[in-house]
């Protein structure tokens, strides 16, 4: 394991970070309270990276379908209430690394990329949000069990039922089923950063 | 060897060689004409390329700065970073810095890749060779940055077998087969990717790698140095730069100072103040998407969609978005 932020370095970023991080909702208040407890692993700040580079992308995708303006009133809708999901995630994922006092990625910094028609047709938009969806709630679930502090543990599975939501939506609207899997595949976090790549440029 | 990494040897070596003897490390490409550029080593091709009559002097950064500091007669300093420019610059040494570029670190792997490396992860792995550069230079401080931030510096340094003074040495081990793998700047590869396989950095864990340049203060061809600048920040050059494998400057992020309305019916046509509106791609009304034009980089038109929402206006652009202050009253048509 690499070096650890002592809870004292993490209370004093913590207390700098208070401003932008008390807008960001239930799960943060969890991850901010979290944070302050212990020290925190290194290997913790790389999957929050990572949780926060996969908000960036559903946020970007959803930013992208909606402007595209190629989906009926209803999944115009869902989209947005998606949307507007993965903005709060973002908030809370980016807030563990702001209470360490490291500046998380923001829109901008990736340049995301997608297949050629991706946002050409409903059924390419649904298709594609179904993939980023799966993605999205597999890297969840690998952070459950790949973060070491406990205590993150609760609001990332929040956050994993919140996009497995989504995920079921879009596979209904979809014509699959809402629901099948007892148990959704977890990746790995070289699986989940290696799946997300496939969007950036 | 390839004339890319030959010509990193060279400079590396000029470099090293008259930091040794005088402390000045200028490498004479064409000295007949031009301006003196000291500049990053990862530049090596694509300098030249822009223009062929500068006097160039490629190394490390960090090493350039210091030799610029130390009283070496550069007219510009162009770093593989915006630090040592930042340095020079507190110390009084060059104008302020402009950047020029960005690249991004990747690894690279021998073309028949025999440890089958995949991802950065695959580092990690017992038996695996891996080369860097020194942390000294900027590749080098990159690379310890992007293991950092995935959490893995301990596992892939047990690995690390060499550290080198250049990304150029870097490549020259991969390309030889010497080492399994080797960090480098994405531009190292597109110039010359014959003997390499690239493995991809993730995007969420790459470094913010941009280049900068300054015109040194002491130098007596001040706007010369300055017109080299221009003529480096101009379309032509910059799209020389892309075609090396660097990437395009990041547009600046827009600010939204003023709307022209506070409320209209859809079809209103309104107008948007602010600036860096010349690579804006989308403006919404609460999520709903507007027709826009923009009329310069400080102004745009918008026509209020028949779908939109009272709620605030966002304009964004490549680098983030701008939301307006207050909101904007939908009237019903």
């Amino acid at each position: 394991m690499d070096a650890l932020i002592t809870r004292a370095q993490l209370l004093s970023r913590s207390a700098k970070g208070g401003a932008a991080l008390a807008v960001a909702g239930v799960a943060l208040g969890q991850f901010v309270d979290a944070a302050s407890a212990d020290p925190l692993p290194t290997g913790d700040l790389a999957y929050a990276r990572l949780l926060v580079g996969a908000e960036l992308l559903a946020s970007d995708f959803y930013t992208q379908a909606i402007a595209a303006a190629n989906t009926s009133p209803a999944v115009t809708k869902y989209l947005k209430i998606a949307h507007s999901n993965e903005q709060e995630h973002y908030q809370s994922v980016a807030g563990i690394l702001k209470g360490a006092g490291v500046t998380p990625a923001v829109s901008g910094d990736i340049d995301f990329t997608y297949p050629k028609g991706s946002f050409d047709s409903e059924k390419s938009i649904l298709g594609l949000a179904q993939t980023l969806e799966t993605t999205v709630l597999g890297t969840y679930l690998g952070a459950i069990g790949g973060i070491q502090t406990n205590s993150f543990k609760q609001g990332i599975a929040q956050i994993a039922s919140s996009e497995a939501q989504h995920l079921s939506y879009f596979t209904s609207v979809m014509g699959g089923r809402a629901f099948s899997l007892a148990f959704p595949v977890a990746l790995p976090i070289d699986q989940a950063s290696n799946a997300m790549d496939a969007y950036t440029s | 060897m390839r004339f890319r990494t030959f010509l990193g040897f060279v400079a590396v070596a000029v470099t090293c060689a008259l930091l040794g003897a005088a402390g000045a490390g200028a490498k004479a490409t064409k000295a007949d004409a031009g301006i003196t550029v000291f500049a990053g080593s990862s530049m090596t091709t694509v300098l030249p390329a822009v223009d062929s009559d500068n006097t160039y002097s490629f190394g490390s950064t960090t090493s350039l700065g210091t030799q610029i500091i130390n009283g070496a007669p550069a007219d510009v300093l162009m770093g593989a970073n915006a630090t040592e420019t930042a340095l020079l610059y507190a110390q009084g040494k060059c104008e302020k810095p402009v950047v020029f570029t960005r690249n991004t670190l990747e690894v690279v792997v021998p073309k028949s890749n025999p440890a089958g490396i995949k991802s950065v992860y695959d580092l990690t792995k017992s038996g695996i060779t891996v080369d860097e550069a020194a942390s000294s230079v900027p590749v080098g401080s990159y690379t310890v940055q992007v293991l950092g931030q995935m959490g893995l510096n301990s596992a892939v340094q047990a690995n690390v077998v060499s550290q080198e003074t250049s990304d150029a040495n870097v490549v020259a081990k991969v390309a030889t087969g010497q080492v399994d793998a080797g960090f480098v700047y994405l531009s190292d590869y597109v110039i010359d990717p014959k003997d390499l396989t690239l493995i991809k950095v993730p995007a969420w864990a790459q470094p913010k790698i941009q280049y900068a340049m300054c015109v040194v203060t002491a130098s007596p061809n001040q706007s010369a140095a300055q017109a080299w600048q221009a003529k480096v920040l101009s379309r032509a050059s910059q799209a020389i730069f892309v075609k090396d494998g660097f990437l395009p400057i990041t547009a600046p992020v827009p600010t939204l100072a003023a709307v022209s309305k506070s409320s209209g019916k859809p079809g209103t046509k309104i107008t948007l103040t602010g600036s860096n509106f010349g690579t804006v791609t989308s403006v919404t009304f609460k999520g709903a998407a507007a027709k826009f034009k923009i009329l310069s980089g400080a102004k745009i038109t918008v026509t209020v969609p028949l779908k939109a929402k009272t709620g605030t206006i966002t304009v964004t652009n490549p680098s983030g978005t701008a939301t307006s202050s207050k909101s904007f009253t939908i009237k019903k048509a």
